[in-house]
């Protein structure tokens, strides 16, 4: 194969790569409209899909009011039934199919949520406004 | 009787590893009418001592016979090593990348993502392993798997006793692991901190093995610390280091074995979570088993060095993908991607 043939080849794959990578950032915004979060007797709950990764992956929800997370698994076997959330500090390998609820207190505008899987390949965020 | 030893300089070539220079002394120091050898592996140069009466030219040739089939000769000249190497290069970095564009485009599609419903039995988990041998988790099982089945089968190792060994290692440890977990009911050190610790030090691995497939190493000869090359010319020797690694990767983070290893814990019995893990390890067996196979027939096919290279390259990309999302799950980094 001739040199410059596979130099462009190359390149051409690794932005090939780099879109796989980087247009998942897109997504994520779009994400935002998504409307997760409710308020019961004064508790304000998040409910987080996980399977195959979280959804969604940016959430907004209201600071000042204690919160706690519903983190939904449906037969997930994959890296995200096993959650880290670092900032609360919960680590615990979901149960396959059911709810898990995480309190997480009550947050600060302007505070960030971070939660990502154990192996580190799926993550998800939680804005406070 | 007064013996005359004589002093030989032969030029050797195939040796691409600092664990070549023991295995070529071992085998010269077999001969009887060798008294001593030794291989320099920056000059590729052998210098053994001899009381044998033949000349250069016929000991070079006596010599090459024994060590030929490991892959290395013996020359009174230098043969000047054709330059194709440089080409083969080009085509391996495409190649690899190709893999690797297929193998996140695969994980992104979210066809992995099936969900499995109801209760884990020994057939939904088969189906869990057929799924996770290919899911994410070959980034680190798999990569792993093929750097090091591609630089045994580099080293001229043995490798087909080698690999089985290891996937023998894998099922039985599985099988056993799930067992107790089964058996015990609780969890017994699934520690996300020591998982991810082992995730880092296999990706570590794969890189330092991907640089050494890609032969950047090769040139100075000095590769990898002493050590490692200890650790791999043990694996030639013994069975019981290939075992131990299967044994490990019931560790490594990945997201389905800690899965399977929760519905082992609540399986409730000892047979029950053998059966579940067994049938998990066996579900991963065909696309690890065609890693570690797969590497071994190519390195002794005539695309040899292009199969190395392009492994070297693909094992890099899974490498710096295992690092950087082992660093975001310990919490060193945000997550840099999600796929």
């Amino acid at each position: 194969m001739n040199k410059t043939v596979s130099v462009i080849i190359t390149l051409g794959l690794i932005f090939a790569v780099g879109i796989i990578f980087a247009g998942d950032s897109k997504t994520k915004n779009t994400g935002q409209a998504v409307q997760n979060s409710e308020i019961k007797s004064g508790i304000q709950y998040i409910t987080i899909d996980a399977r195959g990764g979280y959804s969604p992956q940016i959430s907004t929800a209201k600071a000042g009011i204690p919160t706690k997370l519903i983190i939904k698994t449906n037969g997930t076997y994959d890296c995200s039934a096993s959650l880290v959330i670092r900032s609360v500090g919960f680590q615990k390998i979901l149960p396959q199919t059911g709810e898990t609820e995480i309190d997480i207190g009550t947050k600060n505008v302007g505070e960030k949520l971070q939660g990502v899987c154990g192996m580190g390949m799926y993550s998800f965020q939680i804005n406070f406004s | 009787m007064l013996i005359m030893m004589k002093t030989y300089t032969f030029h050797v070539s195939g040796t691409h590893c600092a664990a070549c220079k023991i295995l070529i002394e071992d085998i010269l120091g077999e001969q009887n009418f060798i008294k001593r050898s030794k291989v320099d592996l920056k000059r590729e140069t052998v210098e053994i001592e001899t009381d044998s009466e033949k000349n250069a030219e016929k000991l070079a040739s006596i010599l090459t016979s024994k060590i030929k089939p490991n892959g290395y000769t013996l020359s009174v000249d230098k043969i000047v090593e054709t330059k194709k190497d440089d080409g083969v290069i080009w085509k391996a970095i495409p190649i690899g990348l190709v893999f690797l564009v297929l193998f996140f485009i695969l994980q992104k599609s979210g066809i992995l993502n099936l969900g499995i419903g109801g209760k884990t039995t020994p057939a939904t988990s088969f189906i869990i392993g057929l799924i996770a041998s290919v899911s994410s988790c070959l980034a680190i099982v798999g990569g792993l798997v093929l750097s090091l089945s591609a630089k045994i089968s580099q080293d001229k190792i043995s490798d087909t006793k080698t690999f089985l060994l290891f996937h023998l290692g894998r099922l039985v440890s599985f099988a056993i692991l799930g067992g107790i977990l089964g058996l015990i009911g609780n969890a017994i050190g699934i520690s996300f901190l020591f998982s991810a610790i082992l995730g880092l030090v296999a990706s570590i691995v794969m890189l330092l093995l991907g640089l050494n497939l890609l032969g950047i190493f090769a040139k100075n000869k000095i590769a990898l610390p002493s050590g490692i090359f200890n650790f791999f010319r043990k694996i030639e020797h013994e069975t019981f280091t290939p075992l131990i690694i299967g044994f490990a990767t019931f560790f490594l983070p990945c997201g389905f074995t800690q899965s399977m290893q929760v519905a082992t814990i609540s399986s409730g019995s000892f047979m029950s979570g053998f059966l579940i893990m067994f049938a998990f390890a066996l579900g991963t067996l065909p696309m690890l088993a065609f890693l570690s196979f797969g590497s071994a027939s190519f390195a002794h096919g005539k695309h040899a060095p292009l199969f190395f290279k392009s492994a070297g390259v693909v094992v890099i990309g899974l490498g710096i993908f295992a690092f950087l999302a082992g660093l975001a799950g310990l919490g060193i980094i945000n997550p840099l991607f999600s796929i």
